[in-house]
């Protein structure tokens, strides 16, 4: 093919993609970062500040502050989905995957169903549920006697975290399910024969044959569930709004970003600083990435069948 | 004996989640159909035509909004699917079948977007938006959301035009068909697959974003239904008829289509894209 | 080593029966191989006896115990896999001694029986190698080390070669073969491999959708076939079947022809019958006589010494007869058959063999 026709085979189909990507991707990332140098004047001017924004945000006080706090509290986020949402769909996903089980289209489609709702939509609907204005909750431990356990969760600083936490779970169970189901089906069942041949039980089978040979799927759930958990907004916003009440308990990364950039009855927005924000964020994220990358990726045999 | 015991542990088990699982959502649909009165009184009843009340959705629909706000999601939610399905097989397409100097360097520079969240990206570009003159128009919103599910749709689509046997292309060549035809009479049919799987992975976000139409288009009569609906929760916040059925007409579409494609779904899920 | 006694056996996937009446017993320390179209139950049956299925009626028993309700580790028997069924993230001694960890024996028991495996089996060097280091040969042979090690009554075995090449194959159906001496064991073994079959096999079992059509020596089987089914399956290439009709004193065969044949009875006049003849008693031979048919070459394949002329009778009928040497014919030829009438079968209406 002459050099030029070739030339013009690529522009045409990689011009489309690469542009878009560049333009509301690459470019957007990276003018982030360029601008997390800059300080924002209160004229709409840009002074070069090298990397004052990230020293104001990590040891002023009035930053640094509820810096501190949005991370401890997306660290606790993550740490909820790691113990709870993770086991949860492990367990889920190995009692689907066993033999002969009957209705396990119907389980999954159900369990799955959360997760495909919009964030506002199960957020709001949980926060009427745990209302003590109708009580649903309340009377849900009434009928098990355990009615003094109830408390406004959401409405109380030492809970609310944990309850939103929780809810996030809820929600989004359905992916590492679905993700280990998936990674479980690919295990031949021959091998469980062999297993059970050998004189394993089901459990035995599950924790000696099984497991290890979806360590790569969990891996990747688990670096899956750190970059959306530090980049989580959506649900904290429509249950708690930016403000990320009560006295900022469920402030995490996602709002505190969102509050810095645009502003909000306390403070005003300030595009520098919101850019500093994000780029820590990036910064975690990509640490995070990277560890699991380096570290942990390389130690998980992957297996092919 | 056994074998019977632990069948009903693990139904038990399953029904158990799944009945959690639906909790909130059956009891939001059920209260929405249901006098004020008896959704405080008596929340877990069926609506039945003694406690029948409808007085949330005419308010819902009197709001005439809402609508609206359906058509714009479902225009923004196909654009973005026809513009990743398209640029990025096209992509796809190039970087597995042309081997030239920047392949390898061009599929690395794609990964960096599937790694890092376009929203760390956002203030940058509120700005190239507001520039661009783009600020409160669905265009800015299927543009970002095409640029946030590119790179994991060249990946999906990559590996499946990858497994298309070589003879094909090659015959065709023989054929004396011109790439570009190569391309949209061959391959695409072929990839149709791969396709669906990623219109499903790149619906499900598009559809239920808050962030991005809270950013680039929250109004003008431009929102999103989910943004709509959080908007419309914000303004009712003590109606609960109202709130009830605004959450049940956002959720009841969505299950719909859910239910009527979770099979299609679950199997793009779990095809080898996801491993 | 144990007997292996089948009765009744029936074996049901919902309202699909895939085992009809199995009755099969397996001499101790005889070699039984399950042969059969796809699909006709024979992994089903090895699975059944295996504990890996319920069954839906009748009865197993192995070594005179009856084993229907005891989980596939407790009946003593070890199984090898087609895929092998290698634990991907084990070395191969793990591998091997993985059952009997689990059955609580001492490490030092353990480590004795798989390095005695691995002698029989050469797999010394390959003891720390994990299964995908491994070629598909050595593969199998763990898969088989692994069977060994549980010292079983009985092993089965589900196509075991069947993912091996040609040359493997032969190697490791002669391993097995001296296998089967040095352990004395009991061995049924389920396969879609004629040569397999006929080669190992101290008792042949065909299947056919569910049942089992006949049971015997492999020759038995290949020289008195029960029913039309058998004779076409066992034998390669497959038996020629010419229908016809009794008459007094042998078969009219229609356009074919007809042939003399002695011993019919009376009785059997005029009904349907098939005739059977495999290949390599079928000669090429011009001229006349009693048992001979005229036909068109239609094809002729050399195979080296050996070669296969592919004919067509008057009827339509194909017939395929084994030549040997040098051959003049060319497709098109006419020439005429004679059928060895010491290996004719003859077929009833209800496709038993008769006399
Ligand atoms: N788990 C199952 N559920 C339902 N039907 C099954 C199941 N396992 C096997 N069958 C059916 O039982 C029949 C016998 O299957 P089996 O695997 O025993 O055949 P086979 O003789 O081993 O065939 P092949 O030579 O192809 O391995 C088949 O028709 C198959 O479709
Ligand atoms: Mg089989």
């Amino acid at each position: 093919m002459p050099q030029g026709t070739f030339l013009r085979l690529l522009v045409f189909f990689l011009g489309p993609a690469l542009l878009v990507y560049s333009v509301f991707s690459i470019y957007p990332l990276l003018a982030t970062i360029l601008n997390s140098l800059y300080s924002h004047q209160r004229d709409g001017s840009y002074l070069w500040n090298g990397l004052g924004n990230f020293q104001t945000l990590l040891f002023d006080p009035t930053w640094s502050v509820p810096f501190w706090n949005a991370l401890k509290n997306n660290f606790i986020f993550f740490l909820i989905h790691m113990c709870v949402q993770n086991p949860v769909g492990l367990l889920l996903a190995a009692l689907l995957s066993l033999p002969r089980l009957r209705f396990r289209a119907t389980y999954r489609t159900l369990i799955f169903m959360p997760t495909m709702l919009s964030v506002v939509v199960i957020g709001f609907a949980w926060q009427l549920i745990l209302s003590p204005l109708w009580g649903i909750a309340k009377m849900f431990l009434q009928t098990f006697g355990l009615g003094f356990l109830f408390a406004p969760w959401l409405g109380l600083e030492s809970s609310a975290l944990i309850t939103v936490s929780l809810i996030s779970v809820w929600q989004f169970v359905g992916i590492p399910m679905i993700l280990i189901y998936t990674a479980l089906l690919a295990i031949p069942d021959e091998l469980v024969d062999a297993a059970t041949v050998d004189g394993l039980n089901q459990f035995q089978a599950f924790v000696w044959v099984k497991l290890p040979l979806i360590w790569p799927t969990i891996g990747l759930v688990s670096i899956l569930t750190f970059v959306n958990n530090f980049n989580a907004f959506d649900l904290v916003y429509a249950m708690k709004g930016a403000l990320a009440g009560p006295n900022f308990a469920t402030d995490i990364m996602g709002t505190l970003f969102y509050r810095t950039f645009f502003g909000n009855q306390l403070q005003l927005g300030d595009p520098s600083m919101g850019s500093a924000v994000a780029t820590m964020m990036l910064l975690i994220i990509l640490i995070g990435v990277m560890a699991y990358l380096f570290l942990v990726q390389r130690r998980i045999q992957r297996y092919s069948f | 004996m056994r074998r019977h015991a632990s069948a009903i542990a693990v139904h038990a088990i399953l029904g158990l989640y799944t009945l959690l699982a639906l909790f909130p959502i059956v009891l939001v649909v059920m209260n929405s159909f249901k006098a004020k009165r008896a959704i405080f009184n008596t929340p877990l009843r069926p609506p039945l035509p003694m406690n029948f009340d409808p007085v949330g959705y005419t308010k819902v629909f009197g709001d005439s909004s809402l609508p609206l706000y359906y058509l714009n999601s479902i225009t923004v939610t196909v654009g973005t699917i026809f513009l990743t399905l398209l640029f990025g097989a096209m992509a796809a397409w190039a970087l597995t079948e042309y081997k030239f100097r920047w392949n390898t360097l061009l599929a690395l520079y794609l990964s960096v977007g599937i790694m890092v969240p376009i929203r760390l990206g956002s203030v940058a570009i509120i700005q190239l938006v507001a520039e661009l003159n783009l600020i409160n128009t669905l265009t800015a919103l299927v543009l970002v959301y095409t640029a946030q599910n590119l790179p994991l749709a060249i990946f999906i689509l990559s590996e499946f035009i990858a497994q298309i046997p070589r003879d094909l292309r090659e015959a065709a060549r023989c054929d004396g068909l011109s790439e570009y035809n190569i391309f949209f009479h061959i391959i695409l049919p072929l990839i149709r697959p791969a396709m669906a799987t990623v219109a499903v992975f790149t619906m499900i976000p598009v559809w239920n974003d808050l962030w991005f139409p809270l950013l680039l288009a929250p109004a003008g009569g431009k929102q999103t239904i989910t943004l709509g609906v959080q908007q419309f929760l914000g303004q009712y916040i003590t109606d609960w008829n109202a709130v009830l059925a605004a959450l049940s007409t956002a959720i009841v579409p969505v299950l719909l289509l859910y239910v009527i494609f979770s099979r299609q779904l679950i199997r793009g899920l779990t095809s080898g894209a996801v491993k | 080593m144990a007997e292996v006694r089948i009765e009744n056996l029936r074996k049901s996937f919902g309202a699909v029966e895939v085992l009809k009446d199995i009755d099969l017993t397996v001499e101790d320390g005889s070699f039984v191989v399950l042969v059969g179209p796809s699909g006709c139950g024979k992994s089903t049956l090895l699975r059944s006896i295996a504990g890996l299925e319920p069954v839906s009626g009748g009865t197993i028993t192995i070594g005179g115990r009856k084993v229907n309700d005891l989980p596939p580790a407790q009946r003593e028997i070890a199984m090898v896999f087609q895929s092998y069924a290698l634990y991907p993230h084990m070395d191969v001694a793990a591998n091997m001694g993985f059952g009997l960890r689990f059955a609580r024996t001492p490490k030092a028991e353990i480590e004795a029986r798989v390095a005695e495996a691995a002698r029989i089996l050469q797999l010394e060097p390959l003891l720390k190698r994990r299964p995908r280091e491994l070629s598909g040969g050595q593969r199998q042979r763990v898969a088989i080390g692994r069977a060994i090690v549980r010292k079983p009554q009985v092993f089965l075995f589900d196509e075991p070669l069947s993912n091996l090449d040609a040359a493997l194959r032969i190697n490791t159906r002669v391993e097995i073969a001296k296998l089967h001496k040095l352990l004395a064991a009991t061995i049924v073994y389920v396969t879609h491999d004629q040569v397999e079959a006929m080669t190992l096999a101290d008792k042949i079992v065909v299947m056919n959708q569910g049942r089992i059509e006949q049971q015997g020596k492999p020759l038995d089987l290949y020289y008195r076939p029960a029913n039309l089914f058998v004779a076409g399956f066992i034998g390669s290439p497959a038996m020629n079947f010419i229908a016809g009709q009794v008459t007094q004193g042998g078969i009219d065969l229609g356009p074919d022809g007809a042939v003399t044949l002695a011993g019919l009875t009376a009785a059997a006049v005029g009904s349907r019958v098939t005739l059977g003849i495999r290949p390599e008693h079928v000669r090429i031979a011009d001229g006349e006589g009693g048992l001979r048919l005229s036909a068109t070459v239609e094809l002729v394949e050399r195979l080296g010494e050996a070669g296969y002329v592919h004919l067509r009778l008057p009827s339509g009928t194909v017939a395929v007869a084994e030549i040997r040497g040098e051959t003049s014919l060319r497709t098109g030829d006419r020439t005429s058959l004679a059928l060895d009438p010491t290996h004719l079968h003859l077929f009833g209406p209800d496709g038993r063999r008769m006399v």
